[in-house]
């Protein structure tokens, strides 16, 4: 039996981009790819050009504030082998701001907005930021930070 | 919502979320005569923070806020949680409980789909009384519904490791009854609605989303399929019973309204062969095996896929050795449409008036979008 599409995509990455920082199988279906802010958009372009990721399913961030950071993750899929990639890059929380990836794919406007009021990751040159979810008067902090307090709460 | 500017000799309509056809979402048209020049979601109203919610839940409790997302199609929603849920704590589901799951998720998306004619009836402007049929008829949906699980909306019938209950007795009967009175009632709408020259009219040609387009902008469901790509998630990585049941994934290649109306029906006939399938060929057996009511899940991360009425729905949870989930990321489906929505102006020639029939053939389910 040939290999799965996910364990022929892993390696075929690491050979093609051997400064990404982990590229793993999860399980059957689910591969994840971790780079370096530096090399965010370049493999991000590689990942929809060579490799066939041309359709964004959506993105998110998770908040580690013992460990210092949060991670942007965006989810994509490969219309022809149909596993899921989680595409990761991690931020330190003092230096929260990434390149948009809408420029590589624009659907990724709103999940990027949502990150952003959430857990106030700046995405430079994206289009539109704004509010998404929240009421265009909250001042109540970025909900999904782990450190939260709560609407109206001052830091 | 900031307003973006308005571009010169453009107006700007606000649109909802008062407006009967908007849903509780609000819509800004800005509009060159007749044309719509630009569409600017502004989602939102209903945000509740259910990623939130479910950090401060236990695994079990979180089943129920999860469920709230969409009320039509709780069971396809459920159980994208409970597979997560399952995955991360290591928890086998016997063949039974997978079949009775799978029964559950094609009635509900019946019952989701039935919703969504009874809107696109109603935007057509023709048929007010299409909605009052289908509200009539997704009560048989219900009534079994009520009588398997005890409740006709909010089911929380799937919990870790199984379902809660078994069929009861003479249920597969009562389940091909249905599924035989909703294929002569289909009979009805297809004539009343699909072959309707009024809805003809109104749907065809009106918004189209070529494939290539469709895949690009992260489209799924019905949407993504009314153009042509043959995605499910229940072939893709068949959970629950999906690969043993007979079904094909519906395409329609006109890409319009009508189109993506069309796979909705379509739809519908593989849900009821699916129901008579496994009212006639469950297999026996223990429906759930025994899992800890408050179980601490060790440390990593799981991504959940299935297919609900209204697209890919995602999962993703990560867990950190606590009795709740350290985050849920929730891939809502009717967000990735209605990125879609906002982008269809660019694509096609929209009119003011058509904008009620194109939304409701995207069919977004706000609570949903909002989370």
């Amino acid at each position: 039996m040939s290999k799965p599409p996910e364990e022929t995509f892993v390696e075929a990455l690491k050979s093609a981009h051997p400064d990404v920082e982990s590229a793993e199988v999860l399980r059957h279906k689910r591969a994840s790819v971790v780079v370096k802010r530096e090399a965010f958009i370049e493999v991000a372009r590689s990942l929809r050009d060579d490799f066939g990721f041309t359709h964004p399913v959506s993105g998110g961030a998770i908040d580690y504030p013992k460990e210092n950071r949060m991670q942007m993750m965006y989810y994509l899929m490969n219309p022809e082998s149909r596993f899921t990639l989680i595409y990761r890059v991690d931020l330190p929380r003092d230096d929260l701001t990434l390149p948009t990836l809408t420029q590589v794919w624009k659907a990724m406007s709103f999940h990027e907005r949502e990150a952003h009021e959430m857990f106030g990751i700046e995405f430079e040159g994206h289009p539109n930021m704004i509010p998404l979810l929240l009421p265009p008067d909250w001042r109540g902090g970025h909900p999904l930070r782990k450190d939260f307090k709560g609407e109206g709460v001052e830091e | 919502m900031t307003e973006p500017v308005i571009e010169p000799d453009i107006m700007r309509i606000s649109w909802g979320p008062q407006h009967p056809m908007s849903g509780q979402t609000r819509i800004l048209l800005d509009v060159d005569g007749e044309k719509v020049h630009r569409i600017i979601a502004d989602l939102g109203f209903t945000h509740r923070g259910i990623e939130k919610i479910l950090e401060n839940r236990t695994f079990l409790q979180g089943i129920i806020p999860m469920e709230r997302m969409v009320m039509a199609d709780t069971p396809n929603i459920g159980l994208g949680y409970v597979a997560a849920i399952e995955e991360a704590l290591g928890i086998e589901v016997p063949e039974r409980a997978h079949w009775i799951r799978s029964l559950l998720c094609e009635m509900a998306r019946i019952n989701s789909h039935l919703y969504a004619f009874g809107l696109q009836a109603e935007s057509t402007g023709y048929f007010p009384a299409v909605f009052l049929w289908t509200t009539v008829d997704r009560a048989v949906i219900l009534d079994l519904f009520e009588e398997l699980t005890g409740a006709r909306w909010s089911l929380n019938f799937f919990l870790p490791g199984g379902v809660h209950a078994d069929l009861p007795e003479g249920f597969e009967e009562k389940v091909i009854e249905g599924a035989q009175y909703m294929r002569r009632r289909f009979a009805n709408y297809w004539v009343a609605m699909v072959e309707n020259a009024t809805f003809e009219m109104r749907c065809n040609d009106v918004a189209v989303l070529k494939p290539e387009d469709a895949i690009r902008l992260g489209a799924t469901g019905p949407v993504l399929r009314g153009s042509g790509v043959a995605m499910d998630v229940r072939k893709d990585e068949p959970y629950a019973a999906y690969g043993d049941l007979d079904f094909e994934v519906i395409t329609e290649s006109a890409c319009d309204s009508m189109a993506r109306t069309k796979v909705r029906f379509r739809e519908i006939g593989q849900s009821l062969n699916m129901m008579e399938q496994i009212a006639n060929e469950i297999p026996g057996g223990p429906i759930k095996t025994r899992a800890p009511l408050f179980a601490r899940a060790k440390a990593g991360e799981v991504l959940s896929r299935v297919e609900t009425g209204r697209g890919e729905l995602g999962v993703h949870m990560f867990t950190d050795g606590g009795m709740n989930p350290y985050r849920v990321k929730i891939n809502s489906p009717s967000l990735r449409n209605m990125y879609v929505f906002e982008r269809l102006a660019e694509l096609d020639e929209i009119l003011v008036a058509d904008i009620p029939v194109v939304i409701n053939s995207i069919d977004p389910w706000y609570l949903d979008s909002d989370r």
